[in-house]
């Protein structure tokens, strides 16, 4: 059984940078405290069900929602609840966050136990409460994803190992350091889902877990691992389905309109750990690199721990940090803070000194074309751009503005060093401005 | 430690590629028919370079200084243009008509249409377009490569006095690098197919247009040129003699006035292609590469406009 | 005092050529030589006086709903006086100005100055008004004309200035050489006189009655912001 790979339209190869690929994962000591804000997903936020004072243990959980698209939250540490407060994220959001301190002992919570399933229902309401959300980076629930709505069949499942954006290694160590979990986790979601057929999808330049996963796999049924070529952004959710069987995600629709499930190997692997020992997610493998870190680093980083604690683990700074990009660098968050915590979804943490952290100057556009070229997508992101420069939103939705994946493919290849992608956000904010207002006013 | 972070929109890591460098590229692209251009039509040509290329950027300077804008002539936009304008000139034309033709591209064609990236047309054929209608005895006088400047033909000319002048025709070889009669850098088809080979070695120009300009003449002069009937024509003389090459590799390619698209690409290709057939084998021109290109650049716009590509996995593009 | 403003109305502020942007047509077709453009601009200035002098006698009588066919009898009369006193004692001028004579008759900016000024002012000022923009269409397609000559023909009013060796750029003397000098005087014109400083918007500010007085609120007199047009 051999799997044809389609070749992606546009991409880059913006180099790999993957230095901490062969350091092995390092668990970090109990921070001083942690900062579990209640919105980690794509979704609903959370009610935090402590307050202040309060003392919490281990995967105790302190927020949920009855909104269906949410992922409870849980403690990392056992100790008091020192504060529940505002906080305004880098990207705009202000959540609700709960302070705790934890008391080093690390007691468990009474509900930490192996999750007993009998049926699909019992494992969906299981894996809800996991807490788990795609941990590949946009933190959708995976309790949603796995349940589609009734008439959508899942015939294949997509495990995403392809890790594209430079620097990170964290989903390269998760398949070289629990195999066997990945594989457990991938056969429960096919268990899950009904799907029958189950491809893992590894860029070449990680040929080391390529066989180790290969030579797990060659006694099951169904499940195959498939090397991909080496080309950002191939991790792309429609990129990759594209790649390994052929089909396209139609505009505006899900994977699962075309019979498909993605799932990171982090989140499968997860999976197949919490079916074992019934602990939620409050760790997570965070690769932590860059100019300006001393000594670049896999971690496995209690969630809420501030990004503070975890450079410090990491030797601190080597140079004096001008950015500190949360994910990698071509998707990444640029963070305002270093008190701002680790998330669910964080998979890496950057921190760049002075000469890397600078953005070239923006020059005219010369028409060049070479995001044209670039674009997974084939739009035409200059004449969004040209667009929004101008002002000129009306009409700009002819250039399928909301297709757009964000993946800097444009951006990275401007001769120009025009910031495209950024005018593709303006865009897109400006057509949910215009449905909002074409909603009220129709009601 | 207080440290202040950067924000910034994503992706915070950048290819480095920049303006200046692809214009780099352009002009180490065009050194081959710069110096093949000097080896057969001596000093004249190494003035005209150097006149046309000194007034491009000498123009861009002043125009920068008179406007108040920042300075521009780093990206080295104007010295491609200089050169590209020399190498549409006549070996013998007079200095001072190239230094004209130099200032014209910049100011007229691309500074007063708002600069780099905005100009309609290629402001290199703009100009000669405006030279040789200015001074056309001047513009359409060829000499032979040499020290003597004897005035002679150009392989276009004699085959469009039609077949009794087939025997005039230089040798397919000496066509190839350029020993002929003809402006100072479009002579030489094998040193602009160099610097094609390092344009798209170097990822500045895609392949679709040239070779959709070139097939295109190719075909239609196969098809119509002959005068023994249809696919008599001969194809390879109009492929390789006159300005063809060049026009194709390195103008018809020039970013601004081409379409972003693939499709795009194509269809300026086909038309350049096209339009240049009509005017060589119809028209009272021999030549017709550099109005085939104006007329096209005109139309890129509009091509633009009615080529958005389907979005991956999207539906058709809307009106 | 009103008739010298509305004698420079026509040659500055308003000149229909770089301003009004009027009768292009034989502004860019028959500015090849200056002597073209002198021409074609006294002709023009001769019909202009007339029918506005004539169109103001009558504006009291034509009826509202033709008076465009009547404003262009009227230009007609005109236009045939001139061409023929053209054809009569300037036969190569004539010859020269070919068609764009007759043209006149529908020459935007005879219309233009019947429709909006001598309709609806009297006589003599309707004359001073026709000769100012007469004089305004004059000069300017000469300095056209002139410029064109210049660089084109390598003359003016018909004296060579370079010698025989010259060659001078023959575009500027073709079709695109027109569109080329026509574009570029339009700008340095508007460099050099627009300059002036403006309030933008309201002409409360002009009026000097401020910000007060005005709904639309802008500010701008008030806070004594002066924006450059």
């Amino acid at each position: 059984m051999t799997t044809t790979i389609k070749r992606i339209r546009g991409g880059i190869n913006p180099g790999h940078h993957k230095e901490t690929a062969e350091l092995e994962t390092v668990r970090m000591p109990l921070p001083s405290r942690v900062i579990i804000p209640m919105l980690q997903h794509l979704g609903a936020l959370c009610v935090p069900l402590v307050k202040k004072g309060d003392r919490v243990l281990v995967g105790q959980k302190i927020g949920d929602s009855d909104k269906p698209v949410s992922a409870p939250v849980h403690s990392s540490v056992s100790g008091n609840v020192t504060d529940v407060r505002p906080l305004i994220y880098s990207n705009g959001m202000e959540v609700t966050v709960v302070e705790i301190k934890p008391d080093g002992l690390q007691e468990l919570h009474e509900s930490v136990v192996p999750p007993s399933c009998a049926d699909r229902e019992s494992m969906l309401k299981a894996i809800r409460e996991s807490g788990i959300v795609g941990l590949g980076g946009a933190g959708f629930p995976t309790s949603i994803k796995l349940s589609p709505p009734p008439g959508k069949m899942i015939d294949t499942v997509i495990i995403n190992g392809a890790e594209c954006e430079p620097f990170i290694t964290s989903d390269y160590r998760e398949m070289m350091e629990n195999p066997q979990y990945v594989i457990e986790g991938t056969k429960k979601v096919m268990e899950i889902t009904g799907a029958g057929k189950a491809l893992i999808g590894i860029e070449d330049n990680k040929p080391d877990a390529i066989e180790l996963l290969s030579s797990l796999v060659s006694d099951q049924d169904g499940i195959e691992v498939v090397s991909l070529p080496v080309r950002y952004p191939q991790g792309g959710e429609k990129q990759l389905i594209y790649a390994l069987t052929g089909r396209k995600v139609p505009t505006g629709g899900l994977p699962m309109d075309v019979g498909v499930l993605v799932q990171n190997v982090a989140t499968v692997s997860f999976i197949a750990q919490y079916f074992k020992t019934g602990l939620p997610l409050i760790r997570k493998k965070v690769t932590v690199d860059g100019s300006a870190v001393a000594n670049p680093k896999n971690v496995e980083v209690l969630i809420g721990t501030p990004l503070k604690e975890v450079f410090e683990f990491c030797g601190g700074f080597c140079d004096e940090p001008r950015k500190i990009i949360m994910g990698g660098p071509m998707m990444g968050v640029a963070q305002h803070s270093l008190d701002d915590p680790v998330l669910k979804q964080t998979n890496a943490l950057l921190a760049f000194g002075e000469s890397d952290a600078e953005q070239p100057k923006e020059s005219v556009c010369i028409r060049c074309g070479k995001c044209v070229a670039a674009c997974p997508m084939s739009l035409l992101p200059l004449y969004i751009n040209l667009n929004v420069v101008r002002g000129n939103f009306e009409g700009i939705e002819k250039y399928h503005v909301s297709d757009c994946i964000e993946c800097g493919c444009c951006s990275y290849v401007c001769p120009a060093s025009r910031n495209l992608v950024q005018s593709v956000r303006i865009a897109k904010a400006e057509l949910r401005k215009a449905a909002a207002r074409k909603q009220g006013g129709g009601n | 430690m207080e440290i202040s972070l950067l924000a910034g929109s994503s992706p915070h890591i950048r290819s480095g590629e920049s303006t200046q460098k692809i214009m780099r590229d352009v002009i180490i692209a065009l050194l081959p028919a710069a110096v093949c251009s000097v080896i057969y039509f001596k000093v004249q040509a190494a003035m005209l370079i150097l006149v046309t290329v000194t007034s491009c950027v000498a123009a861009e300077y002043a125009w920068c200084k008179i406007t108040k804008k920042e300075n521009t002539i780093a990206d080295l936009s104007a010295a491609v243009t200089g050169l590209l304008l020399a190498f549409n000139l006549p070996p013998s034309l007079p200095l001072w008509m190239a230094a004209i033709g130099g200032v014209f591209a910049i100011i007229i064609v691309k500074q007063l249409f708002g600069g780099l990236g905005q100009n309609f047309v290629n402001p290199a054929l703009a100009a000669r377009a405006f030279m040789v209608a200015s001074w056309p005895g001047q513009m359409t006088s060829w000499q032979a490569p040499g020290w003597d400047a004897v005035s002679t033909a150009t392989p276009l000319e004699i085959m469009k006095k039609g077949s009794e002048a087939a025997g005039e025709l230089p040798k397919f070889w000496d066509m190839f690098v350029g020993n002929i009669g003809g402006c100072i850098g479009e002579t030489s088809a094998l040193a602009l197919l160099i610097g094609a080979v390092y344009l798209v070695a170097r990822n500045v120009i895609t392949l679709e247009l040239p070779l959709a300009f070139i097939g295109t003449v190719g075909f239609m002069t196969w098809m119509l040129g002959g005068s023994e009937g249809l696919f008599t024509g001969n194809f390879v003389y109009h492929v390789f003699a006159g300005g063809l090459i060049l026009g194709a590799f390195f103008m018809a390619t020039d970013y601004t006035t081409s379409p972003v698209t693939f499709r795009g690409r194509i269809i300026m290709g086909i038309g350049c292609g096209f339009l240049t057939s009509i005017i060589r084998l119809y028209g009272g021109y021999p030549e017709g590469v550099s109005y085939s290109i104006l007329l096209m650049n005109l139309v890129v716009p509009l091509i633009d406009r009615y080529m958005i590509p389907r979005s991956f996995g999207g539906g058709v593009a809307k009106k | 005092m009103k008739l010298l403003k509305t004698f420079k109305n026509g040659i500055i502020d308003e000149n229909p050529t770089f301003r009004l942007v009027l009768g292009t047509c034989p502004t860019l077709a028959v500015t090849t030589s200056a002597i073209n453009g002198i021409g074609m601009g006294l002709a023009t200035t001769a019909v202009l006086i007339g029918s506005n002098v004539v169109i103001s006698l009558l504006r009291k009588f034509i009826p509202n709903k033709v008076r465009i066919p009547a404003f262009i009898t009227v230009i007609a009369g005109f236009v045939t006086i001139v061409q023929m006193l053209l054809k009569a004692y300037v036969p190569a001028l004539d010859k020269a100005l070919g068609i764009f004579i007759p043209l006149i008759v529908v020459n935007c900016i005879i219309m233009a100055r019947a429709e909006s000024f001598a309709s609806k002012n009297p006589v003599l000022e309707s004359a001073v008004d026709g000769l100012g923009m007469g004089i305004g269409f004059t000069l300017a397609i000469t300095a056209i004309g002139s410029i064109r000559e210049i660089l084109g023909n390598g003359s003016i009013f018909n004296v060579p200035l370079f010698g025989e060796s010259a060659s001078p750029a023959l575009a500027m003397i073709l079709p695109p050489g027109g569109f080329l000098v026509y574009g570029l005087a339009i700008g340095v014109v508007n460099l050099l006189t627009n300059r002036k400083v403006t309030t933008a918007g309201c002409g409360a500010h002009e009026a000097g009655s401020g910000c007060d007085a005005c709904p639309a609120n802008c500010g701008i007199a008030a806070s004594g912001k002066e924006v450059q047009e």
